[in-house]
Parts: C-alpha cells; structure tokens; sequence
C-alpha cells in the first residue's frame, strides 16, 4: 500500500535531477542557502535592536524613579511636623490651645499610618527566561508531521 | 677522519638543538603547567576590569514610617578637560550649564583648568529636571552621572541619634554608622573585557552582580514625642541660659525609646568636622556622657530599702540634719534639720541624711546588689555604639572605697550613670519593677526582615515595691508648686534632682551643677517614663525650677498625642 507514494516521490525528484531542470533547481538551492544565511544576521540585528529598546526602558524606567522619589521626598518634606506647623500658623491663623479639653468620643482612634510599601522587601519573583531564537521560531512555523 | 669529524659535528649539532628544544620545553611546562595559575591570573587582571556597584542608601524611618533619612538621586555633571581646552567654547559651555544650575560659569571652568585628570565634576548635585536639561544641551565631553545623596524630611530631628554619612555613602556617626551594613545593602559589581588602554571591548566579555538594596531601619522613635522633647529641652536651655542639656522618653511597657535629645547638637545636612569641638556635637549624650544623678537617685535607694523590708513609707524617722560616718559629716542640700519625718518625707523633702540613713540599713552589699540590678555601671546593651557603663565603686572593684561613698552614693553623687540608665530605673518602676532592654531600632524591614520583640532583663524589685514607690512619687509631685508642675487630667509621679558637677580632680566644680527631673505618667498605669537634664543652668541650679516644667509640658502633650485618656473628673462628655 505504502510503495506506491514513495514510487511516485522517487520519479518527481529523478524529474527534477534531469539535465534541463538542474539550474533552476541549483539556482532555488542557492536561494535558500542565501536566505538561510541571512537568517543569524536578521536575529543578530533583532536583538541589538531589542537590547537597545531595553536599554531605553530601562532609562526610562530609572528616570521616572527618579522623579517618584523626589516627589515621595517632598511629600515627606510636606508632611513634616515643622512644615504642618508653619502651615498651620500661616495659612489658617492656628494658634497653641489655652485650654484643653479632652472629650471621649464612642468611636475607635484611625488606623496608625502604614509604612510606604516601597519600605518592604520588593518581590523579586518576575520573569527572568530567555525567549525563543528565531531558529526556533522558524521550525515552529514548518508544518513537520510531529507537530 | 674526515668522515668522523663531520659526524661529530652533525651530532654536536643535533645535541645543541636537543638542549635548546629541552630548554624551551622546560620553560613551556613551566608557564604553562607550574605557574599556571598565577599567570592565568595576571592575564585575566589584564584584560578584565571590575567596577562596584552600589545600591541606593536605604532608609532610617521613625515608629509609624515618617522617613528621618532618605536617600535621593542626584547627579553630577563631569566635564572631560580635553573638551574645554579652547576658553572661548570652554566659556560658552559653562555659561549653559551655569544657567542650568544657578552657579557662576568662571568657577566651573576654573574647576576644569585647574585639574590635570582626565574628567573632573564641575557640579554635584542636580535634581532631575536640571539633568535632562543639561543632558538636553548635548555637549561634547560632558556626561552626568546619577548619585545619591541623604536627605532629612524633617530637618534637624534626632541629629546625634541618626548620625551623618560621608559623600561616599558611608555611615559615620549614630545609627547611620550601627547599621551601615544593613541600611548600605551588599556592594555588587561589574566585570568587562578590556583592550591595553582599559576600554571596554563593544562585544566583550561582560558580567555583572548587581548590588543588594539595603534594609530599611523603622525606630521606636516618635517623631512627634521627639519634635516636642527637643523644643522642651531648647526652651529651658534657652530660659536658664544652661550649657546643655538631654531629654529621654521611653514607654516603660516595653523598653522602647520615643524620643532622645542632646544638646548641643550639630547640623545634619551641613555637619562642620573642621576640628574637635565640632564633631563633639555629633556624640549622644544620652549614651555616651555619665553624670552623677543626684537626688533623682533617692529612688533607687528607696526601692531597695522598700523591697529589702527596712522600711514602709509611712515609718517615723528622726532627722537630726547631719549622719556622721567615718569621721564624715553627711547633711541636707539646706544644711536643716526636720526632725520627726516619714519615709515618704525623704523623698519629698529630697533628705540626704534619709537616704544615707536608708543605706546604713541596707549595707553596703544589698545597697550594690541593687543598684548594679536597676541597671547601673553596665551598659544597658541598646544597639548603639559609644554607650557609658558609668561608674558604680564598690567594694570589690575598688580598693579606694570607703563606708562613707555607700552614703553619698545613696543620694547620687560619688557614682556616675547615663541619663539612659537612669531613665531605664525609673521606666523599671513604672513597669511594677520588671526591667525591660531598652529599644532604639523597633525593626529591620527590606531586604532583611526582623521584627524585635520587647525583652525583659531582670525584676530588680516587687510589683508591690514599685506600686509604694509610685505612690511616693506622686506625693514629691504634689508638693512641687503648680505654676512650675501642673499636668491637667492626669496624675503624675516623678523626683527632682540637683548634682554638683565632678571636676575630673576628685572634686567638684564650683556654682555649676545639673538639674533634673526623672518622672511617670500616668501615675496609676505609666505609658512614659521621662528623664529632663539640664546642664548648668546659669539662674537656679533646682532641679524643680529648671527641668520639672520641661517634664510637665512633655506629658501633657505626649498623653493626648497618645490617646490615653485622662481621669474622669478631667472628661467632658461627647454628649454635652
């Protein structure tokens, strides 16, 4: 049953081996090698071109931390006791009590201030694997029968 | 005999080479298999260059996570001097720049034309905006690169408890120099291939090990408690025109410290190290300078002759105004005598004849025992460097002691504590006579985690020894005039103290002397245990008029910032 397709394929690769046809058949060989030659090139030139949009995140990305921490800086400046006082004194006329009165209220006290979560251990789980060579790639796209 | 000659030289040729092959062979296993290692090593030297990295300074927060220091990013602007050898570009470059960064362009070039290394920073210090800006001019020869640098949200706050660091990040002084390795984190690095003149190769061999972020520091210091102590402590400095000065609050329950002040102090962010005096501003005093305590140590000598069962507070004693020991005469600060007195009396009159009296009934060694329990002539082990043991002289480290320094030393003066220790007795008291450690650092949060948990470290006297004694101290409270001691709401305990001040000649010095106020409130459960020192006050040396008020203010505010409510007479109810 299974020798007359392999009969068949034998005849078509004898056709295409006989002296007529043997330039196109060199000249597409050599095509393919070419193109298959330019393939480590194309992948060399996608990752530098992809280390260099790293490299910008990355400068992106420390910019922005930067400017995060500066104004997490000058939150805490806002928030400190001298300038809440000089605030207070300033912008809304507050003065220092007379009297105290202390008055029990039937309701629980706020929540104490959290620390920053930037103050924690940050979680270092993120991805860290390597993707795909285009080698790869390009033998996931052929239609082998063990796919 | 032709033949023979010939064939000798042939051989005296082949011998020759053999040799030098051997040689070279020699010389090849040598390199190459013998010292392998070592050249293997200078060659990697060669053409490897390693870098450190370092991570961002990490944080030193108070109890509820308000930063005291920070770090932030800055950056410095480099200038390759090749770049501004022509004086005419040179200066329109440094114009831009200068334009930038508010500074003056002739300083920036004189930076670059008195230098002969190859870049020199012509500014440090700009925030980003200023960067991009100057990166937005796209010089040649000129880069920044990012630093870091410590700020202080709020300013000036627990100067010589934080410490400083040095421009390279490095802690130096305080807390900052204690806990470097953890608020620096691990130094990381980078490793490239390099040719001969030490460039990088482009697509050279390159690792790196990235630096290890440091651990935040959270305190037990609250920032609120520390402002108001260090106004307290400036104000009675500034109105008894004292010398100095420290402050500590600590919450009895579990050891923590709230606030601890010294002054003098130094600036933080403009430290002066030009000489001596000036880095003594950056030294704790709370930890690093002893003092004879005085009267304030009549309470040490109380709780062990209450505990000891000698006495009861209510127990009839006869004042003569002066005990003899040893041929030395011992008498009151007043040179009086009172007569027929209680116990508590001897607090409240502040009677150094009753606590000498009080030692002769203790004796020598149970009046040591005592004292060295409630913490004194040791360091009391808070993470902090630079701490005093004090000095305790007894008989068995001392030969030079005499029964006549049990006397003096039952009233403070002859031994010597910190202002912490000190503190840390009366704190003991207040927590119905268990000692806790005394806590700076409350916990490690970060890279490294660790949470510490109070820790008792001994019970020097009974629960029903430190309720009598708080009992006695709310009595000396109420004797002390209003206008100079009046906490509304609450009831308060606490003992003054008036020292001479040791001259480092075995005597005293002459009209200086410190006065202080240990304390407890609220007297019927204390959540702050208060030291108020203050160094040679120019007007009055009392211990009453100098450091009580500071006191009163501290637990007045503090109580309410805490929300510990008053007695019921002091509430009005939310529903009037």
């Amino acid at each position: 049953m299974a020798t007359a397709p392999k009969a068949k394929a034998e005849s078509q690769i004898q056709g295409l081996l006989r002296p007529e046809n043997l330039p196109v058949v060199l000249t597409i060989a050599a095509m393919v090698v070419g193109i298959a030659a330019l393939l480590p090139l194309l992948q060399s030139s996608e990752t530098t071109s992809t280390a260099g949009n790293i490299l910008q995140l990355e400068n992106e990305k420390a910019g922005w931390q930067t400017q995060l921490q500066e104004l997490e800086l000058t939150v805490a400046g806002m928030g400190s006791l001298d300038h809440i006082e000089r605030e207070s004194r300033r912008r809304f006329k507050m003065t220092t009590p007379e009297e105290v009165v202390y008055i029990l209220v039937d309701s629980p006290p706020p929540q104490a201030r959290r620390i920053p979560s930037r103050y924690f251990a940050q979680d270092e789980t993120a991805e860290t694997g390597t993707g795909s060579s285009i080698w790869e790639d390009l033998v996931g796209w052929l239609p082998f029968p063990w796919d | 005999m032709a033949t023979r000659n010939a064939t000798w030289r042939v051989w005296a040729v082949i011998g020759g080479i053999a040799i030098g092959v051997i040689v070279i062979i020699a010389r090849l296993v040598q390199l190459q298999i013998i010292d392998h290692e070592e050249y293997r090593q200078q060659a990697t030297l060669n053409h490897l260059r390693q870098l450190p990295l370092y991570d961002q300074r990490a944080a030193i927060l108070d109890r509820n996570g308000y930063p005291l220091a920070a770090s932030e990013y800055t950056f410095d602007v480099y200038v390759e001097i090749d770049a501004w050898e022509d004086p005419i570009a040179a200066e329109q470059a440094a114009r831009e720049i200068a334009k930038i960064t508010s500074t003056y362009w002739g300083s920036l070039v004189n930076v670059v034309s008195e230098t002969d290394v190859f870049e020199v920073p012509v500014v440090r210090g700009l925030d980003y905006e200023q960067s991009e800006a100057v990166k937005a001019l796209n010089q040649d020869g000129v880069r920044l690169i990012r630093t870091s640098h410590r700020v202080y949200p709020e300013g000036n706050l627990a100067t010589q408890l934080i410490g400083i660091t040095g421009t390279d990040n490095i802690g130096l002084t305080g807390l900052e120099d204690d806990y470097n390795s953890i608020l620096g984190g691990v130094e990381g690095s980078i490793t490239a291939e390099v040719d001969a003149l030490g460039n990088p190769y482009a697509l050279g061999q390159q690792s790196t090990i990235p630096a290890q972020p440091g651990s935040n520091i959270v305190l037990t210091i609250d920032r609120y408690i520390q402002r108001l102590a260090e106004q307290q402590l400036d104000k009675a400095i500034k109105d008894h025109d004292a010398t100095g000065g420290t402050i500590i609050v600590v919450q009895p329950k579990t050891g923590e410290i709230l606030a601890m002040v010294s002054r003098p102090a130094a600036d933080l962010a403009r430290p002066d190290l030009s000489d001596e005096s000036k880095l003594a501003l950056l030294r704790n005093r709370a930890i690093t300078d002893s003092y004879e305590p005085g009267s304030t140590f009549k309470l040490v000598t109380m709780a062990a002759a209450l505990d000891a069962g000698e006495v009861y507070p209510d127990m009839w004693w006869d004042d003569l105004g002066v005990v003899h020991i040893d041929g030395w005469a011992i008498r009151n600060w007043d040179l009086s005598a009172h007569g027929s007195q209680t116990v508590t009396q001897i607090l409240a009159k502040s009677l150094n004849t009753g606590a000498a009296w009080l030692s002769s009934l203790l004796g020598p060694e149970r009046f040591y025992e005592y004292v060295h329990a409630f913490g004194f002539g040791e360091q009391s082990g808070i993470s902090l460097s630079g701490e005093s043991p004090g000095l305790v002289r007894t008989p068995e480290n001392d030969p030079g002691w005499r029964l006549v320094d049990t006397a003096t030393n039952s009233f403070g003066q002859g031994l010597s504590a910190t202002p912490l220790q000190m503190v840390m007795a009366v704190a003991a008291i207040a927590n119905d006579g268990l000692f806790m450690q005394p806590r700076i650092v409350r916990e490690i949060a970060g890279a490294t985690n660790i949470e510490f948990e109070p820790e008792p470290a001994g019970r020097p006297i009974s629960v029903e020894t430190a309720r009598t004694l708080r009992e006695m101290m709310g009595v000396v409270v109420n004797g002390i005039p209003e206008y100079l001691l009046d906490v509304q709401g609450y009831e308060v305990g606490g003992k003054t103290g008036t020292a001479n001040i040791a001259d480092g000649n075995g005597s005293y010095k002459d009209n200086a002397y410190i006065s202080s106020f240990v304390g407890v409130a609220p007297l019927d459960d204390p959540e702050l245990a208060i030291i108020v020192k203050i160094d040679e006050p120019q007007d009055v040396p009392w211990g009453t008029v100098v450091a009580a008020p500071a006191f009163g203010e501290i637990v007045q505010e503090s109580l309410a910032y805490l929300k510990i409510p008053p007695g019921p007479e002091a509430l009005v109810s939310a529903a009037e």
